[in-house]
């Protein structure tokens, strides 16, 4: 134990830096971030334990939602996918697609442009795609469907395609134009159009960066609370396959919930659980992301 | 020639998609413009809002998200930039920096709200601060942890190793490498880096909504336990209450001012990154 | 250089600290208001009022009965604001806060619908149709009379106040469940919305947030019919009544007593009656 303990701290310091003081300070920073980082996890964790112990593997599988009488976490667990699934399908397509012509066939100035309009928009508030979902998409989405209210999963899913085609564009852009010219102008040389090269050279070569940009959006449809809180319809119940009817997500039911129950009891505890839950799911997709990206460029 | 009407139709395919994109996100921007302008009256941004915010203007809201995003960079930046330098200059083992790099990823993708939940009970119930400014601050300086990181890494391990060459031939010792000759010509990165941060915070509205927010009775805060209405929150309320034709413009109105701070720090943050890279390619 | 920058910030910041800290020794004056959506206007009201007349900043925030309770009870506001009464439930679980009640005005629930439902006929609801409404035994606004529509069934957050009395109302249980639920709504503003928005929506509000697009029905039980009406209220015969009450942890005492005491008052009641609710002191029978 004594002899790990010296070599993991040799570790932390390389040569003599040991003995500046700013390296103490810089390391005291890092200790800080990590505490926070990991201190973020393990609360989340202890938090959820009595609810886990309360109710078992019940907390996932269970339906229904009485707050103090049962929690079951299935239909919050099955809208988050449901209406990421579907942001994911609708954004998929368009952005990488959009993301394959903006890098191989516009000119540098209008790969600049766009390029700008799609960073400014993935910065615009989630609080302002509310405000867009509800005064335009909801009202929208009734109409054209003939529906009876406008709240729906695929409201949410709709609004959620919107807020992550800018990032999942941009990323996958920076990954197809990262690919070196040489190769383009290797295979161009050897016959291919210039559709094929993007497709069987290009493509192929960026996939790793195209995943992470992929996963990120993801992750980040998955999280978002405050504008699906506003579109979703807040009902926990599982939709079953149909679309078209309001739901919950995780996100929006902490968002709807936390203030009843802040800091105490068994009913803050669900949520902390449902809290864990979502980092978890959302840890996994960060985490195989990066892997991923590692594990190809190898 | 079969090939080619196949390549021809694909190419239409997809830039087609790529004009309705750029259209359809230039027509959000134009929406907010058109619905948020008409509420801009000459006072919007320099008075109180009345009657349940649904007159008057935005100005304590706005100095409520100002007071968040400059406290929660102020108490950011020395952490993000101290584990940074850490990371890179001191730090030998090659796994625990994996680890790190894959700390702040996580950081950086876990959902806002989860930062809200988890520091309200640590910063707001455990140390005391309640629904406050300081709550709310701390909370969204760990929030932006891994955006700040991120970019001063990018500086950082941007920097040509001539530098530091320089500096060794020169007999400096580590830290005085650092304040001498990282932190000066990582500036640049550095204040991207803030910048971008501040755009962050200025969006977050599901970490502060209930643990550092009011819709009124607070103007600016008199003490640390002072929660502070913010334009974030201020829309999430006028907005719930869509057919209040006076409430809804307000909303938009201070959208559009919302999304006009949010942009201009972006582009402040772009301006000193093609500095930075500018000064790089030297 | 660099090094005196470094010192010269961190002693900044300490005096910022140490400036923030002693403000803060002199502002004892902050009462804290969260909950009811139902009670907030008149509070608001009233404490802008009363600010004007005092240093003391009252902070009023939404967020429903049950966190106004819990909130009171925990300590972390100095005063509750609950358009329901506090469950057994909540007792059992508060039961050392010592909760007062100070009863600040009377309120009626009513049963609302769209107003195109209203316009195509359908004015009375029995309390027996509401439930099976509920319940989703129907599902159409044509069992009860109205147009072919299916009804959009909109309910409350279950800790809300005006919840808690509808469902006392219609199923003798405050926290009755409700399968035929449709859509979920928090604050009385997004369920007025709601309801709105939709043109074959029922809902539960408030007598103050009656207005062309959103209309009350009369209701019918085994004692009559009620329409909703102030005068009804007034007499004392409409059934979906409740007090709007602000709730103390233990006997309030200084500021906080004299801001309870100035809503109790004259000006506070008349905002009371400008919102569209029943003063205390109005002779009624209760429910």
């Amino acid at each position: 134990m004594k002899l790990s303990y010296k070599k993991n701290f040799s570790n932390c310091f390389s040569g003599q830096a040991h003995l500046e003081p700013l390296a103490w300070i810089f390391a005291l920073m890092n200790l800080i971030f990590v505490t926070g980082a990991m201190g973020l996890g393990v609360f989340l964790l202890v938090q959820s334990l009595p609810i886990m112990k309360a109710e078992g593997l019940d907390f996932w599988l269970g339906e229904n939602w009485w707050v103090g009488e049962t929690y079951g976490a299935l239909s919050m667990i099955v809208g988050s996918l449901m209406v990421t699934a579907l942001a994911v399908t609708l954004a998929l397509p368009i952005a990488l697609s959009a993301a394959l012509y903006t890098s191989e066939y516009l000119s540098p100035s209008l790969r600049r442009g766009v390029k700008g309009v799609m960073e400014l928009l993935a910065g615009v508030p989630g609080i302002i795609y509310g405000l867009l979902g509800i005064s335009f998409l909801a009202v929208t989405v009734k109409e054209s469907f003939n529906l009876l209210y406008g709240n729906t999963l695929f409201t949410a899913g709709c609004l959620l395609a919107i807020m992550i085609l800018p990032t999942v564009l941009t990323l996958a852009e920076d990954a197809l134009h990262a690919v070196p010219i040489e190769y383009r102008e290797v295979a161009e040389g050897l016959g291919l159009s210039k559709l094929q090269t993007a497709l069987r050279v290009v493509v192929p070569q960026a996939s790793s960066g195209i995943v992470g940009a992929i996963l990120l959006g993801i992750g980040k449809a998955m999280g978002e609370t405050i504008a699906v809180l506003m579109v979703v319809g807040s009902l926990d119940r599982i939709p079953g396959w149909n679309l078209f009817v309001s739901g919950q997500t995780i996100p929006s039911k902490l968002g709807r919930e936390a203030a009843e129950a802040l800091g105490s009891g068994l009913h803050w505890s669900a949520l902390m659980g449902l809290g864990l839950t979502l980092f978890f799911m959302v840890s996994i997709l960060t985490y195989s992301g990066t892997r991923f990206t590692e594990w190809s460029r190898r | 020639m079969k090939a080619k009407a196949v390549e021809k139709l694909v190419l239409g395919m997809i830039s087609t998609i790529t004009v309705l994109v750029v259209a359809l996100l230039i027509t959000i921007l134009a929406v907010l413009f058109v619905k948020g302008y008409p509420a801009l009256h000459s006072g919007f941004l320099f008075e109180e809002s009345r009657d349940f915010g649904r007159a008057g203007g935005v100005l304590y809201q706005s100095a409520g998200t100002l007071i968040l995003m400059i406290t929660a960079v102020l108490l950011s930046l020395p952490v993000a930039l101290g584990s940074v330098l850490y990371q890179t200059e001191y730090l030998s083992s090659g796994k625990l920096k994996t680890f790190l790099m894959q700390l702040t990823y996580i950081l950086n993708a876990t959902p806002t709200i989860l930062f809200g939940l988890v520091g309200y009970l640590f910063f707001g119930v455990y140390l005391d601060a309640g629904v406050s400014w300081v709550t709310g601050s701390l909370i969204l300086a760990v929030m932006i942890l891994p955006t700040l990181q991120v970019s001063i890494r990018e500086a950082v391990e941007g920097l040509p190793e001539k530098y530091r060459e320089a500096g060794m031939v020169l007999g400096l010792t580590r830290s005085a490498q650092i304040y001498r000759i990282i932190l000066p010509q990582c500036f640049y990165g550095i204040v991207t880096g803030i910048f971008l941060g501040l755009a962050r915070v200025a969006g977050e509205t599901a970490a502060i909504m209930f643990t550092a927010t009011t819709f009124s009775g607070i103007q600016l805060p008199q003490s640390y336990s002072d929660p502070v209405p913010t334009l974030q929150t201020h829309i999430l309320i006028l907005a719930q209450e869509a057919v209040n034709p006076e409430s809804l413009a307000q909303a938009w109105g201070a959208g559009l001012v919302l999304i006009g701070l949010v942009f201009m720090l972006t582009l402040v943050a772009w301006a000193f990154r093609t500095r930075m890279v500018m000064e790089s390619e030297l | 250089m660099a090094r005196f920058k470094w010192v010269g910030l961190a002693l900044l910041l300490l005096m910022g600290w140490s400036f923030v800290g002693d403000s803060a020794a002199e502002t004892g004056l902050r009462i804290q208001i969260v909950g009811s959506t139902t009670v907030l206007p008149v509070v608001s009201h009233a404490a802008q009022q009363f600010m004007a007349s005092s240093n003391t900043r009252i902070l009023v925030n939404a967020g429903g009965s049950g966190v106004g309770i819990f909130s009171a009870a925990q300590g972390r506001a100095d005063i509750g604001m609950a358009s329901r009464e506090i469950s057994s439930n909540e007792k059992k679980r508060f039961k050392n806060s010592d909760l007062k009640t100070h009863s600040v005005g009377l309120d009626a629930v009513a049963c609302m619908v769209s107003s195109e439902i209203y316009q195509s006929g359908v004015r009375l609801l029995t309390r027996a149709q509401i439930a099976k409404i509920y319940m989703g035994k129907i599902t159409n606004w044509k069992e009860v009379g109205g147009p072919d529509k299916k009804i959009v069934v909109i309910d409350k957050e279950h800790h809300r106040g005006t919840r808690h009395v509808f469902m006392r109302y219609v199923f003798g249980n405050a926290t009755q469940r409700t399968p035929g639920t449709i859509l979920v709504t928090g604050s009385n503003n997004e369920e007025q919305t709601k309801i709105a928005q939709s043109d074959s929506a029922i809902g539960m509000l408030s007598f103050a947030w009656i207005n062309e697009d959103v209309r009350a029905v009369i209701i019918q039980d085994q004692n009559g019919k009620f329409a909703p009406t102030l005068k009804a209220v007034q007499s004392g015969r409409y059934p979906i009544m409740r007090e709007l009450s602000l709730i103390t942890r233990g006997e309030p005492k200084g500021k906080i007593k004299a801001f309870i005491d100035f809503v109790k008052g004259p000006e506070g009641q008349k905002s009371v009656v400008e919102n569209g609710y029943i003063p205390v002191g109005v002779e009624t029978s209760k429910p």
